[in-house]
């Protein structure tokens, strides 16, 4: 059969599909998909944690003509580029979890719709009080509340009871006795600063951190200014060569991704060592014997944990900024559900939620908020607030460069100066 | 222009439309960010060729330029070595070949992701198989990821394991093109086997060689997987390759500018490697 259809109107058909082909793929798009608010969350533990959020996300109600949400889960391998490529093109989330710092360092590039008006919601409704102390505050900017605390995630020392148990070993609480136990742990061929600093494990140079801030330390100024050569530093990492010459720290680890250390954890291998709240359930021991020690003393008789307070933070680009706030506001009004299940491996910012039996009963996570968070400071640590130089230093090359630098026992004075200029390249 | 020549042209415009979208927008578009100071959401102020000097004149980018090398030359010349190897083999009538053939494709089939994991699982602690069988042989725990030197040597050893079967079925493509009648008469005339391969055996799979060589190249300098999932490029930079440098800089250290000039410079590199490869192949004898 032959088409009517001319050679040239043949050719200006196909051109116009192939036209109108690239331009809806080029097209630009809203934080709203099917007239519904996205909310974008990372995988906040195991293949659990995604259904439960999931559901909480689905059971939101949307108060008269605000919109509804629909969830979806952002990995963590390349998450910095799939936020920043999908808020350029306009078609990432109206409200979403994310990294630590990502919140600040979007609301300096103008992508961050502030949460005063969800804030001051709570005050009114007495959720404010709900939070444990410091915890809004740490969100505050100079032109208002980045973002919305959710849980939090601590950097602490573990102990396996049983190894000190054999070694005749106390819990160390001084770093004096930290080093005595580790040398009695040495002679035993076990190690008594377990970490890690390989490919993606950022536990090494966040270990090195908590030294540094044990000390009165840290990795700013109070100005926010990269100041890593300072005395409370030089002499924490001294230390640390001292644990490295008493053979506390594998020679290995500098090459350890997070599994490579679990494994020593579960082989027995590591009898004390700065991980997340998480190890026990990581290893899949609960049991007890793996039991979180209490703050050490530092040298000039501080004491100090490191917290990354995990937010929520909403975006500039949305369909309805009302309708982010009331997303969010219900969220964090009904996260308790998340810690009820026990699906979480964060540690709740809520003081309702840690007073829950459900999350009691998980004894080093309540040590944890009991012992560890008032003695708790920021990444930012001299500096009193956060900002959003901070995602570009946290897991940073340089950091990881430093960790294994001292780890491998060289000279920590050397390697705060290479760090120093390494962190104010990227630090703007 | 004839009328068939207009309608050639309208017929491929769809495909050179869709080329340049497709090709020339994004390098462009990363041409322009090179010359920025620009975030990943903010494309910055104009630099000019700031960032281009401060790569040009970093230590970490001229250790890296000589890892890419040694990954580069070893991945190309060791895959190739144990790819012709294990074709010449195969060639012969061995029972079992199609078997080999298949099981010996299979780390260049299996995922990356799952062949690192295998890798990290035989070297990384002192406890994994091959520092307990170096320790059994009297050759102490040697660290494998933890020591520079060493760390080297097993990414180099990982990207030609992961890169022998592709080289052998290049290899092994080539020489079902060269006639045996070629051997019978060399060896008529009293050449020896090494003779015969020297002679033979090279020259006529020399177009062939030279592709595979242009094509691992690519690989080898593109390679991110390999290199970041065993070590990260650590341990202290030590297997730091260009496009690792590159990553590292723009996504983790948020430089988007200084990034991407490591990247078109690698890319400039590439494409005067490839030229030179290239020109080897039209010389070539087959």
């Amino acid at each position: 059969m032959r088409s009517n259809l001319s050679r040239r109107a043949f050719l200006g058909l196909g051109a116009t599909v192939a036209g109108g082909t690239l331009l809806s793929a080029c097209g630009g798009g809203s934080a709203s998909g099917s007239g519904k608010l996205k909310f974008w969350d990372m995988p906040w533990g195991q293949a659990d944690y995604t259904a439960a959020a999931k559901r909480l996300t689905e059971a939101y109600a949307p108060a008269g003509e605000l919109p509804a949400a629909t969830y979806q889960e952002i990995q963590w391998a390349n998450f910095a580029q799939t936020f920043s490529s999908a808020i350029a093109s306009k078609t990432g989330p109206a409200v979403s979890t994310g990294g630590g710092f990502q919140a600040f360092q979007f609301a300096e590039q103008g992508a961050i719709a502030y949460a005063d008006n969800v804030i001051e919601q709570f005050r009114k409704d007495g959720t404010f009080d709900d939070f444990l102390p410091g915890q809004i505050d740490s969100m505050k900017t100079a032109k208002g509340y980045a973002a919305v605390p959710w849980q939090l995630d601590f950097r602490v020392w573990w102990y396996r009871k049983s190894l000190l148990d054999d070694a005749g070993v106390k819990e160390p609480a001084t770093w004096d006795e930290l080093l005595n136990a580790s040398r009695t742990l040495a002679g035993k061929g076990i190690f008594g600063f377990g970490t890690g600093a390989g490919a993606g494990n950022n536990l090494g140079s966040q270990g090195l951190l908590l030294m540094m801030l044990n000390n009165g330390g840290g990795l700013f100024d109070p100005d926010g200014k990269v100041d890593v050569v300072t005395p409370p530093n030089i002499e924490a990492m001294q230390f640390v060569q001292e644990l490295v010459k008493a053979k506390a720290v594998d020679p290995a680890s500098i090459s350890y991704t997070t599994d490579n250390l679990i494994t020593q954890w579960k082989n027995k291998k590591v009898a004390m060592g700065i991980h997340t709240a998480g190890l026990d359930t990581d290893t899949g021991e609960t049991d007890g014997d793996l039991r979180v020690l209490s703050p050490l003393t530092g040298p000039s008789g501080a004491k100090a944990g490191l917290v990354f307070q995990n937010n929520i933070m909403m975006y500039a680009n949305t369909p309805s900024t009302s309708g982010s706030e009331a997303f969010l506001a219900y969220y964090i009004r009904s996260m308790k559900a998340l810690w009820q299940q026990n699906v979480v491996a964060g540690l709740p910012v809520l003081k309702s939620i840690v007073a829950l039996p459900e999350f009691q009963k998980q004894t080093q996570k309540a040590k944890i908020i009991a012992e560890w968070a008032p003695v708790a400071k920021t990444f930012a640590t001299r500096s009193t607030a956060l900002f959003g130089g901070l995602a570009a230093v946290d897991s940073s090359q340089p950091l990881t460069q430093f960790a294994q630098t001292v780890l491998a026992g060289s000279d920590p004075k050397a390697a705060l100066d290479t760090l120093q200029g390494a962190l104010q390249a990227i630090v703007k | 222009m004839t009328r068939s020549r207009r309608t050639l042209l309208l017929l491929a415009a769809p495909s050179l439309a869709l080329l340049v979208l497709i090709n020339a927008y994004p390098l462009v578009y990363a041409a322009v960010q090179s010359v920025r100071d620009g975030t990943l959401i903010d494309p910055g102020e104009f630099v000019g060729l700031d960032n281009y000097l401060s790569t040009l004149t970093s230590p970490a980018f001229w250790r890296s330029v000589r890892f890419t090398l040694i990954f580069t030359a070893v991945g190309v010349f060791g895959s190739w070595a144990g790819g012709l190897g294990l074709a010449l083999l195969l060639r012969t009538r061995i029972p079992g070949r199609t078997v080999f053939k298949t099981l010996l494709l299979l780390p260049w089939v299996v995922p990356v992701v799952v062949s690192s994991t295998a890798w990290n699982w035989l070297v990384a602690t002192p406890q994994s198989l091959l520092p307990s069988l170096a320790q059994a042989l009297g050759l102490g725990t040697p660290l494998f990821l933890a020591d520079p030197t060493l760390a080297k040597v097993t990414v180099c050893a990982f990207k030609v394991w992961i890169s022998v079967p592709f080289m052998m079925m290049m290899i092994s493509a080539a020489l079902t093109g060269v006639d045996k009648a070629v051997y019978e008469a060399a060896g008529v005339d009293g050449a020896t086997r090494w003779q015969q391969f020297v002679h033979i055996t090279l020259p006529m799979i020399a177009r062939s060689t030279y592709i595979s060589w242009i094509l691992m190249t690519i690989f080898c300098v593109n390679d991110f997987p390999t290199i970041y999932l065993l070590t990260g490029g650590g341990p202290v930079d030590a297997t730091t390759s260009l496009v690792v440098l590159s990553y590292r800089t723009v996504f983790q250290n948020f430089q988007v500018g200084p990034g991407v000039a490591i990247a078109f410079l690698m890319t400039l590199s590439l494409v005067v490697v490839s030229v030179a490869l290239y020109r080897q192949i039209r010389k070539a004898h087959v």
